[in-house]
């Protein structure tokens, strides 16, 4: 099995993932971390808005909607499809 | 002391936002609350009282804040209250069905040795989805006390107002909870303290809450010597850590380190003494979901429900504010039929009557509105609402949320106002209140259409589309340049959070409709009538216009006589004459006359500009004032206008500025009790006055240079860039009034989060 990096923001709609690290450098990288996006958590992608942007994502239980700007600050691990 | 008086408590709720706060605080609390300003700042304090046998226990509503590290004003007010919270009572509201992001702010609290008493809310859903807590193992592992509450409807708050009563304050003398900060991390801040000459021990819950930040946040410190040993203590902890725990940490990754050990604390306590259920929402959710945010159902369905919630408060609303308007002309025709012709009643009946009347008009709307908006909001509809519009939203800077506001505007901008309550970040409530009086309500419409039929004749839609399209375009002109220049990542984070769907309570839509109402008649009722007696007086005195010649005497002379049709018509001619002779001494038109030299380059002649006064009260008036001002011309107003030197061009400019100069006084007093802050309602007054004027210019000045060849061209173009410059100046200084003068050397520094939380969190 190969892990492959991507952008949160790249994770497709139904996929998961897990997070890997996060851009400190940017001030709404604090209030993810709070909110629970921290490495070695599972994350799911739900659905995108009819426009595009933002996304729902699945993490510790609850949904969360980010735009592509602050899911672009997440890194995740994940494993692809065998098909 | 006398035992028997009653004793008086603090009690500070804090907790997540959509955590059931406000629906506890509203059970513990029934009908008892007052709403005020926190100090320095414009966010609403809410204070209600509990009594009980033998206390009186003050509740302070905080603003629902995911964590302590502040991310807006709201949140701010959190850390700031938490040294005084914390020798009071603070009780944790915890939505156990989202258990582990909830205790996160649980566990800061215990990190910075405080003890709060914890809300288990919503725990009805949490053991019908198969969720299970032994509460004696938590309270002995965390060393707090937990109370399984269910706020909606009122359960388990009797227990929880008992132990509250109990309790005199909440700092933690003997740590012993898993949750505490690990020793490292401890013997780091004391160290930071200690540069300060203050410990761990003795440190408030604020200093340490700074202290454990200086070890996370990056430096900005000035002082080369504090850096180093900053650096010094930093790594030495990564180091320690790195030994513990066997990753490889460098300084830099303290921030992560830390948010990833408070959650591992927190499954370890879960896993413990809970049994959370799965992690999903119920079946029956998803599929909701999955409708209402489809990619090709989620926008028509939020259309259709936008349609009816328009539809219900506009037309609907049409049928009782007729009533209301019927009822106060009753009443004013009954009062002009019983009493003497005289000030009084001209005070009673065009100010009394018609300012309370112009206030209660709108009561309908707002009433039905927000019957929606509660249901929308506590069904966790309105989350998904944002969640579709967002894209949109964003391409002129504003919130997802900030559409429903908008849309409504388009209606009546006073419950459209209103309704950017639904915002919950600061710095875009603000801003989506600064933009909703650019969109053109239905009270502005007739004034347009008189107008447009008055001076374009058969052309009178398309040019009324043009004003439209203009007035569009200066709406994402200042969303776009107010967000470009202002929005940072601090001031407008984008995370919205998609609640579990919930079937609104009677009472809480209740709650909201109540409040609503209520401080809309109280708070905004005043201002609008203050408004309306204002105008009044100024078009009622002075009340002894020296008049060219005796008008009274020569009808009086007239009536006395025969009375023929020649005769009829010779005085209705001498009434019309004394009425437009006293208008043009009464105040209003002196003061229009006096500001007149400011309205001339926009070709607007005296009269314009004194119909464009009582306009501030509705826009109706003007067209109403002009019809006067221009009898001496013409019986008919389009023909008058034109008579006294009104072109097409000039008239269009006057229809813009009128469509856009001021919001009426109804908008500015709820912008002044929504925003709480007298700056930001008086310098939206002025930045109108100002779009209105530069726009207007820059309109008449670029059709002029059309159709002239050339004509003062140089003229024209520094004229035109000298207003845009004056507004982009006035646009910015009334932006910093709403970023907040303390922070406003933030805006430019997106980089540096502690630049910004240490020259803002810090004074006060």
């Amino acid at each position: 099995m190969v892990k492959t990096t991507l952008s949160l923001a790249e994770l497709p709609e139904g996929h998961s993932g897990t997070i890997r690290d996060i851009d400190t450098s940017s001030p709404t990288s604090q209030r993810l971390l709070d909110l629970g996006f921290v490495p070695g958590t599972p994350i799911k992608a739900i659905q995108k808005a009819p426009l595009g942007d933002p996304t729902t994502f699945q993490i510790r239980g609850y949904q969360l909607g980010l735009r592509k700007s602050e899911a672009d600050l997440i890194n995740i691990d994940v494993i692809p499809d065998e098909h | 002391m006398n035992t028997e008086t009653i004793k008086q408590k603090r009690v500070f709720l804090i907790g997540n936002p959509n955590s059931g706060k406000t629906s506890l605080f509203n059970a513990l609390t029934g009908e008892r609350k007052r709403v005020g300003n926190w100090p320095g700042v414009t966010v609403q304090k809410i204070e209600g009282i509990i009594k009980t046998g033998s206390h009186k226990l003050v509740v302070n509503d905080l603003p629902g804040t995911y964590s302590l590290s502040p991310a807006t004003p709201e949140e701010e007010i959190v850390l700031k209250t938490l040294d005084e919270a914390s020798g009071n009572v603070i009780l944790n509201v915890v939505d156990i069905g989202n258990f582990e992001r909830n205790l996160f702010l649980t566990t800061q609290l215990i990190e910075l040795g405080i003890s709060p008493v914890v809300s288990l809310n919503c725990f009805d859903t949490f053991t019908a989805g198969g969720g299970n807590i032994d509460l004696n193992k938590f309270t002995r592992l965390t060393g707090i006390s937990a109370f399984p509450t269910i706020a909606r409807t009122g359960e388990g708050v009797t227990s929880l107002t008992e132990h509250l009563a109990g309790i005199d304050n909440c700092l933690i003398t003997k740590p012993c909870s898993c949750l505490r900060l690990p020793e490292d991390w401890i013997s780091a801040a004391d160290r930071i303290l200690g540069l300060n000459g203050n410990t761990w021990k003795k440190a408030g819950p604020v200093e340490k809450f700074k202290a454990i930040r200086l070890l996370i946040a990056p430096i900005e410190e000035n002082n080369p010597e504090q850096i180093e040993k900053l650096r010094i203590i930093r790594e030495e902890l990564a180091a320690s850590i790195s030994e513990r725990t066997g990753k490889d940490l460098k300084a830099g990754d303290l921030a992560c380190e830390l948010a990833s050990d408070r959650y591992q604390r927190i499954e370890m306590l879960i896993a413990e003494c809970a049994t959370v259920p799965g992690k999903t929402l119920p079946p029956w959710q998803e599929k909701l979901d999955s409708i209402l945010t489809n990619r090709w159902l989620g926008l028509p369905i939020f259309a259709l429900l936008m349609g009816w919630v328009f539809y219900t408060t506009f037309s609907i609303g049409e049928y009782p504010m007729g009533w209301l308007e019927s009822l106060f002309t009753t009443l004013s025709t009954w009062i002009e039929a019983n009493m003497n012709e005289g000030l009084v009643r001209s005070l009673i009946v065009e100010g009394v009557i018609a300012g309370v009347g112009g206030v209660l008009v709108f009561v309908p709307n707002i009433l039905i509105l927000f019957f929606w908006i509660a249901l929308l909001e506590d069904s966790g509809y309105m989350s998904r609402a944002a969640f579709l519009m967002d894209r949109l939203m964003n391409s002129i800077g504003l919130h997802g949320r900030a559409f429903i506001p908008m849309i409504m505007g388009l209606g009546c901008n006073v419950p459209a106002v209103m309704a950017t309550r639904i915002i919950d970040n600061r710095f875009q409530r603000l801003l989506t209140m600064l933009l909703i009086p650019l969109i053109t309500c239905a009270a502005r419409l007739p004034v347009l259409v008189i107008l447009c039929g008055t001076f374009f004749g058969d052309n009178a839609s398309f040019w009324m589309f043009t004003l439209f399209f203009v007035n569009l375009l200066v709406l994402i002109f200042l969303g776009q340049a107010t967000s470009l220049l202002f929005k940072t990542e601090e001031n407008s984070p984008f995370l919205l959070e998609m609640p579990p769907y919930r079937l609104p309570t009677a009472s809480s839509v209740f709650h909201m409709l109540y409040e609503k109402v209520e401080h809309f008649v109280e708070k905004a009722g005043t201002i609008i009538l203050a408004g309306s007696i204002i105008i009044w007086v100024l078009s009622v005195f002075p009340r002894d216009v020296p008049l060219s010649k005796d008008y009274d005497s020569q009808i009086v002379q007239l009536k006395s006589g025969p009375v023929t049709n020649e005769t009829a018509g010779k005085i209705a001619e001498l009434t019309r004459q004394k009425n437009i002779e006293q208008m043009e001494g009464r105040y209003m038109a002196r003061i229009g006359k006096a500001i007149h030299p400011i309205m001339k380059p926009l070709g607007f002649s005296w009269r314009e500009t004194v119909s464009l006064i009582p306009g501030f009260l509705a826009k109706e008036s003007v067209v109403s004032t002009l019809s006067v001002l221009y009898l001496p011309f013409d019986e008919n107003l389009g023909d008058a206008m034109k008579i006294s030197g009104m072109n097409k061009l000039s008239a269009f400019v006057f229809m813009l500025f009128t469509l856009m100069y001021i919001p009426c006084i109804a908008t500015l007093g709820v912008i002044w009790r929504e925003s709480g802050s007298t700056r930001f309602t008086l310098m939206a007054l002025v930045v109108y006055f100002f779009i209105a004027y530069a726009v207007s210019f820059f309109v008449l000045k670029i059709s002029t240079l059309l159709t002239s060849s050339g004509q003062g061209l140089i003229e024209g173009a520094v004229i035109v860039l000298v207003v845009l410059f004056a507004g982009w100046y006035i646009i910015r200084t009334f932006l910093k009034a709403i970023t907040g003068s303390k922070c406003k050397s933030c805006a430019g520094c997106q980089g540096c989060p502690v630049n910004q939380d240490k020259s803002c969190s810090g004074g006060s």
